[in-house]
């Protein structure tokens, strides 16, 4: 739909080589949107992770991923939040428009349109928006990009906690220190800039040492994800004109015979105006 | 006597099996009251990995094509003006009716916010296939309503209204027509969102070709299961000679979906179709149940024989469904993490189901929905209503 202009876009680039798995920005991110604290569990998760999944009370989460490397024992870190995707499928699929692309970079929800139909929720390529469960008129939740402390020149609180690994700022600049970077040290890192193209390209970029697919990242499509549900949506109008005139034509056809004896019988004898008049329309 | 007692008098003098099917409504009901009162979370075994289940994936993706059969055989009759099937109209009229309905019903228990389901009319998103599907819905039911008016006048003997509802008759069957190709279309687009989540074997960009195409044979089976019951269990005349000429328009409408569901499975899918024995079998009960459904119906033997004709539709009536089951819950499952429905869940859609039959039980009994004579030679006239049970 709307393919803005991304480059000024304020954008996340989180380095996770630098994140020390402090979960700072969890706590920052709990804190600032008031969210519960949850009824944790030691090794709940996939790794060391606590909780082990984000929820209607956790909108970012630090995973954590041990591997062996050149045979030390390794932990490697991510940190899992909305995308702010350029035209995300969130935006595209929800039937009342209660998500929406800032022209800041935030994808922001208006829980007072929403209807909970969790579309949202399949049509998200990096399974991000999650629901209230625990309540009987649930909503979606997810991370906002901090949109209030945005419009108020501040930075996002996780990115304001975080003492190493996120910088913030224009898309265009995020890329081109992501690619400093990997230039500079092209040992350290592995050679992608993760949400530069994934989704047709994201709000958030990340770099890393570890293959992504490794750390637990999506592996999604480069093409934007409304495009592929808009070639049929685009089709509904003439579809619609289609079958309407090709059905009418067809019938104005196949009653022509009736038509004509009919006639005959107008002709010879009696006059039935309710069925010339249904033949009409 | 007050009204309740006269109610209950009269329920005591149902079938067995009518007043068992009350009794799956209500419980139904207090399961969906149970659902409001304590969340989803908590009756549901739907999850942030699961946000679609039971519900959507029967109460409207499935629901939808069964209630094709009233807009097919709609265009059959009038705009290829095939007229000697009109008296099976008014029964598929009634159960399109029931079916949306109560597909509006399962939408609402499912919505987290019921109350703002209005919304939809009134914040359009024309990028989402929901959005698409919910206006469709919307539309068609209340064309299917004014459809189901006309007996409902001629009961109670509205001149005026059934002259009205005569007149727009053509027109409401071709908006039938259209409106429901683009939602039973739009259904399949709905899952072309899910691009890395849905199994090749299932996604595809035909999607919304396919299930238009497979609601249009579901439909047509459809009718010939409800006029081949309507005959065993109801009273009514045996259809076998309209239902005859049903079964020789399928083998087309089927053979055409298994030619571009086969095609598009060569030729538009790009990831490995065959990794997983699971899926693999699922896939492969679903094509033979359409096969099985097709050879059948090509046969002259099962054609012309009533139950034959009835098993070949129940097949291909349960292929679809798998098929819709694929495409919504298995071709999307995570298999070391399943999601299977909970009780409450089950009970709704059972109650929904149960109420699907139990209202069009009724509805034959007090309205004159099989009105026609059956002198298949004869140009139809409207004769006297019999009405479809006797009271006593
Ligand atoms: S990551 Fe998901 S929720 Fe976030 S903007 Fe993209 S599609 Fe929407
Ligand atoms: S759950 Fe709400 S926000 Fe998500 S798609 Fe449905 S209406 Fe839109
Ligand atoms: S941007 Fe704001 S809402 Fe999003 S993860 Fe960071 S702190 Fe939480």
């Amino acid at each position: 739909m709307m393919s803005n202009d991304s480059s000024k876009q304020n954008t996340f680039l989180i380095d996770l080589t630098k994140c020390t798995g402090c979960r700072g920005c969890m706590v920052a991110c709990k804190q600032w949107n008031q969210l519960e604290a949850e009824d944790t569990h030691f090794f709940g998760g996939e790794g060391y992770q606590n909780p082990a999944a984000m929820s209607e009370h956790t909108f970012t989460l630090i995973k954590f991923r041990d591997s062996e490397k050149n045979g030390k024992h390794s932990f490697s870190f991510y940190k899992e939040m909305c995308m702010h995707c350029d035209d995300p499928a969130c935006v595209s699929v929800c039937p009342v428009h209660a998500f929406h692309k800032t022209p800041e970079g935030p994808v922001i929800y208006d829980s007072k349109r929403c209807i909970g139909c969790r579309f949202c929720m399949v049509g998200c390529p990096f399974n991000i928006p999650t629901y209230e469960w625990s309540k009987g008129l649930p909503l979606v939740k997810k991370c906002d990009g901090c949109y209030s402390r945005i419009k108020e020149g501040l930075k996002p609180a996780c990115v304001t906690a975080c003492p190493t690994a996120m910088e913030y700022g224009p898309r265009d600049e995020m890329i081109q220190l992501a690619e400093e970077r990997l230039k500079k040290y092209p040992d350290r890192y592995v050679n992608q800039i993760y949400g530069k193209d994934e989704a047709g390209g994201t709000s958030v970029l990340y770099l890393s040492s570890e293959p992504y697919e490794e750390l637990g990242f999506q592996m999604v499509t480069d093409r934007r994800l409304p495009s592929y549900t808009w070639p049929a949506l685009r089709l509904v109008p003439s579809i619609f004109v289609t079958v309407g005139a090709g059905l009418s034509a067809l019938a104005w056809f196949n009653h022509r015979k009736d038509r004509i004896a009919e006639e005959k019988l107008d002709a010879v004898a009696t006059e039935n105006p309710a069925k010339s008049e249904e033949d009409k329309s | 006597m007050s009204a309740t007692q006269t109610i209950l008098k009269e329920v005591k003098s149902y079938h067995w099996f009518v007043q068992f099917m009350i009794v799956l409504v209500l419980v139904g009901a207090a399961a969906a009251i149970y659902r409001f009162a304590f969340g989803l979370g908590a009756t549901t075994n739907l999850s942030d990995t699961y946000p679609w289940g039971l519900w959507v994936a029967f109460d409207v993706v499935t629901a939808v094509p069964l209630a094709a059969g009233s807009f097919t055989l709609g265009a059959i009759v009038y705009c290829f003006n095939i007229k000697k099937l009109e008296p099976l109209i008014r029964p598929a009229i009634v159960t399109g009716f029931l079916g949306y309905s109560l597909v509006c019903v399962g939408l609402l228990v499912d919505l987290g916010q019921p109350h703002k389901g209005w919304h939809v009319l009134f914040f359009w998103n024309l990028h989402s296939p929901m959005f698409e599907v919910a206006m469709c819905v919307f539309a068609y039911t209340t064309v299917l309503f004014l459809e189901f008016l006309e007996p409902v006048g001629e009961k109670f003997g509205w001149k005026f209204s059934l002259k009205a509802l005569r007149k727009i008759h053509m027109p409401l069957v071709i908006a039938a027509a259209a409106i429901s190709t683009l939602h039973q279309s739009s259904l399949g687009t709905f899952f072309l969102i899910a691009v890395e989540k849905l199994h090749a074997l299932w996604y595809n960009p035909l999607l919304p070709l396919l299930f238009w195409m497979s609601a249009i044979s579901c439909g047509m089976c459809i009718i010939i299961l409800e006029a081949t019951a309507c005959h065993k269990w109801m009273g009514q005349p045996n259809e076998g000679v309209l239902l005859r000429t049903l079964a020789k328009i399928l083998p087309w409408t089927i053979g055409a979906y298994i030619i571009v569901r086969v095609l598009s499975l060569i030729f538009l899918t790009d990831n490995v179709l065959f990794d997983d024995p699971t899926t693999t079998k699922l896939f492969a009960a679903e094509m033979g149940g359409f096969l099985v459904a097709f050879f059948m119906f090509c046969t002259n033997a099962v054609r012309n024989n009533d139950s034959l004709r009835a098993l070949a539709a129940t097949i291909l009536v349960f292929a679809l469904i798998l098929y819709r089951f694929n495409v919504s819950i298995f071709g999307m499952m995570d298999w070391n993490n399943i999601y299977y429905p909970s009780t409450i869940e089950t009970l709704v859609t059972v109650g929904i189901l149960a109420a699907h039959v139990l209202f069009f039980v009724l509805i034959a009994r007090y309205f004159p929905i099989f009105v026609h004579g059956h002198e298949e030679e004869k140009t139809v006239t409207e004769n006297s209503t019999e009405p479809a049970f006797s009271h006593n």
